[in-house]
């Protein structure tokens, strides 16, 4: 499937524009899963074209949103000492 | 699947040891996605706990050196599942399969589009992001928690929901389409756009 799917990009990519396909790596670029040449690919194309850059911009300012304002929670205190008295009760 | 072909035979003291420095270690991360499952405190320790419990009794299937990590969030979301969804205050409006059939296919559907400015996003807080997420149902919900806030790649999400690669992306591509949803909707409410 990867295969494939780089000699369709090489050959969306070679002409005008797709963006289309530029979409559809945008969340493998985001999430760190395309492979060195599709990332070649897609920031040759989103370097020109506006929309698709602006879409993978809002995409990535999400998942930074998401990653950064979340608060987490304080494990509670006494959470490991419950589960090694009960592992020891149970062992 | 292939990793369980081997069972390991570990003495008491190499359990405790794996399970301090292996599993410990991960009791934040297990607890805040617990507590985002059942979206209640007492619930969420409670899922720990049983979750560390069954991984020291099945301690045996576990190959240290392996991704500990993974291994733990598969059992947590597994006994989510199991036994917790149906005693829990919260139970799932959607159930996986629903959530397949409505939208399984190979191609990932492309259209993103929103009237979203990033600056809106930028602006947001904690509280806003949280509802927004929280209101997601819980399938879509985990997908977003494992790969943008736990980080784990498509191969390791695919091993813990026990479903392909590809249902992997079309799930998140469809969780990030309503959780921008909520968020639109949120922007709109506040008066942030337009």
């Amino acid at each position: 499937m990867a295969t494939n799917l780089l000699d369709w990009l090489r050959q969306s990519f070679s002409g005008q524009n797709d963006c289309e396909k530029c979409l559809e790596l945008l969340e493998l670029i985001m999430d760190g899963e395309a492979s060195p040449e599709e990332e070649k690919l897609f920031h040759k194309h989103i370097d020109a074209c506006l929309p698709c850059y602006e879409t993978y911009n809002l995409e990535a300012s999400i998942k930074k949103l998401l990653q950064t304002k979340l608060k987490r929670k304080q494990v509670p205190d006494d959470l490991i000492q419950k589960i090694r008295s009960k592992i020891r009760s149970t062992a | 699947m292939s990793e369980e072909k081997t069972k390991q035979q570990y003495t008491d003291i190499e359990k405790e040891q794996i399970f301090d420095k292996e599993f410990l270690p991960h009791i934040s991360s297990m607890y805040n996605f617990a507590y985002r499952l059942t979206f209640d405190e007492d619930d969420a320790k409670d899922l720990v706990q049983e979750t560390y419990l069954k991984a020291y009794r099945f301690l045996n299937s576990f190959q240290q050196g392996t991704n500990a990590k993974a291994w733990l969030f598969r059992i947590l979301k597994n006994s989510f599942i199991n036994d917790f969804r149906k005693k829990s205050k919260q139970p799932s409006k959607v159930d996986y399969q629903e959530v397949e059939a409505f939208y399984n296919s190979e191609s990932v559907d492309v259209s993103m589009t929103t009237d979203l400015r990033v600056e809106t996003v930028q602006h947001m807080i904690g509280d806003e992001v949280s509802s927004a997420l929280n209101a997601l149902a819980v399938d879509f919900r985990t997908v977003i928690i494992l790969c943008d806030l736990e980080g784990f790649t498509y191969e390791e999400m695919a091993k813990i929901l026990d479903i392909p690669i590809g249902t992997v992306r079309s799930r998140l591509h469809r969780a990030r389409n309503l959780l921008k949803e909520k968020l639109q909707a949120y922007a709109k409410s506040m008066g942030y756009n337009k």
